[in-house]
């Protein structure tokens, strides 16, 4: 679904699935991991540093996602989605409870203002897929109102509650609750997630 | 559905939701196939705002990934049920939910229950190693039977109470058996297992049951023909051949 059936190999040949990768993976295929590492660590390491932002908090985190990726390939359960989703929501909810349990009040909310001015992504280095997957991510994003777009990114991005961002939006819990639901939901309408 | 409960899936995926809610959300989820298809699409969704998030690690991180999964083991996929035991198919997000209950309910339980309380039956116990030993032996036998890649596993009824599960691989010879909530029998009685095949009945020897008498636990080797551990109820030293009717016939998938 991220058009990547198109990737090509350095001998142009199609590159492998990560799903035909992840089953070799689960048979103790050290290559294999090799190419789940290189379609993964980079959105592993990416969303976990998002969300820390701290560099190195952010290399431990992908560190034990990516072993636990290798560790756990076998109960990989494809009526369950991707394995891209499956990584990606793993890395997320360790990156959030990493956050929340170092991140005591005060120290957090002096980051706030920070999160609210700040443009979505940084500039850094990056692959082709991934500055594919950012200018079409950003493109969705722009179509959802602004209530919408705050309460998706500042709850994933941010790795704050619903109820933080209801406080930080001076929304009542019901709204923002719906917002990131209804706006998630626009963002799938919008980048063709099929179900 | 009740539209609160099904307006959470948004905050879920985000994991913005408090440790209680969540855990309640998860509840919600398995009686909801609506909700668990929602949820599998803003997944998919959430999974591309982390994509759009990428970035180049250190290298220093693919050194150190390749070096801790040098030393760790993987888990064994989960196992189906037998076609016997299944339960209907409705769809593949139930399907889903099916095996992780039942993951939960018999393979963790089985996994655990082995570590702490299995006991070695057949030739090998006769080396008289020391306690130690044996138990270190255990718990290797008991890591390598869960990683064999054709570990298959089974469960059945015991007539007069309780539950029989195994967890069986042709290629190590080897069979984990745990018997659990049997009944308490009378002084003068004990569970003894048989190895049941085409050559007949083997003993598998008296079920260790422990202070409780009510579940035990046995690791059992050279299979050879079994295909089915039976159970009986047998006079407190046990019997050469069966003297009473099986009270469970446990198939043993080859």
């Amino acid at each position: 679904m991220l058009g990547r059936s198109s990737s090509k190999d350095a001998a142009g040949r199609p590159a492998p699935t990560l799903e035909s990768c992840l089953h070799r993976v689960a048979l103790g295929d050290r290559d294999a991991f090799d190419a789940v590492y290189e379609q993964l660590a980079g959105p592993v390491f990416g969303v976990a540093r998002r969300v820390l932002r701290d560099p190195a908090q952010a290399e431990e985190v992908a560190q034990e996602v990516l072993v636990e990726i290798w560790r756990t390939a076998g109960r990989y359960d494809p009526a369950r989605g991707s394995v891209r989703a499956w990584a990606l929501t793993m890395a997320h909810g360790r990156a959030v409870d990493r956050v929340r349990s170092v991140d005591a009040g005060a120290r957090r909310e002096a980051r706030v203002a920070e999160m609210m001015t700040e443009a979505p992504y940084d500039d850094v280095v990056e692959t082709v897929e991934a500055h594919l997957d950012r200018q079409r991510v950003r493109h969705c994003l722009e179509t959802l109102t602004e209530l919408q777009r705050q309460s998706v990114t500042l709850a994933y991005y941010g790795g704050y509650t619903y109820a933080q961002v209801a406080r930080l939006l001076e929304t009542p819990l019901g709204t923002v609750k719906t917002r990131m639901r209804d706006g998630l939901a626009r963002l799938r309408d919008c980048l063709g997630v099929g179900g | 559905m009740d539209p609160e409960v099904h307006a959470l899936t948004g905050a879920y995926v985000s994991h913005a939701l408090e440790p209680a809610e969540r855990e309640a959300f998860e509840g919600h989820l398995e009686q909801c196939p609506t909700c668990r298809q929602e949820v599998a699409e803003l997944r998919e969704t959430a999974a591309l705002l982390a994509s759009a998030a990428s970035e180049p690690p250190p290298a220093r991180l693919k050194a150190a990934v390749d070096a801790r999964i040098a030393v760790t083991r993987q888990l064994p996929p989960i196992v189906e049920r037998s076609a016997a035991e299944a339960e209907p198919a409705a769809g593949t997000a139930v399907r889903g939910g099916t095996r992780r209950r039942w993951l939960t309910g018999l393979g963790w339980g089985l996994a655990t229950g082995l570590a702490a309380t299995v006991a070695v039956l057949g030739v090998r116990v006769a080396d008289q190693q020391n306690q130690l030993d044996q138990a270190h032996q255990r718990d290797t036998t008991i890591a390598a039977l869960l990683a064999a890649p054709d570990t298959r596993t089974g469960s059945v009824t015991v007539t007069t109470g309780g539950k029989g599960m195994v967890l069986v691989s042709r290629s190590h010879d080897e069979a984990a058996i745990t018997l659990t909530g049997l009944t308490r029998l009378p002084s003068g009685q004990a569970y003894q297992l048989w190895m049941m095949g085409p050559s007949g009945a083997r003993s598998g020897g008296l079920l260790p049951t422990g202070s409780g008498g009510t579940s035990g636990s046995v690791l059992a080797h050279d299979l050879g023909d079994a295909r089915t551990i039976g159970l009986t109820v047998e006079p407190s030293g046990g019997s050469a051949q069966p003297t009473t009717a099986p009270i469970m016939l446990l198939p043993m998938p080859a």
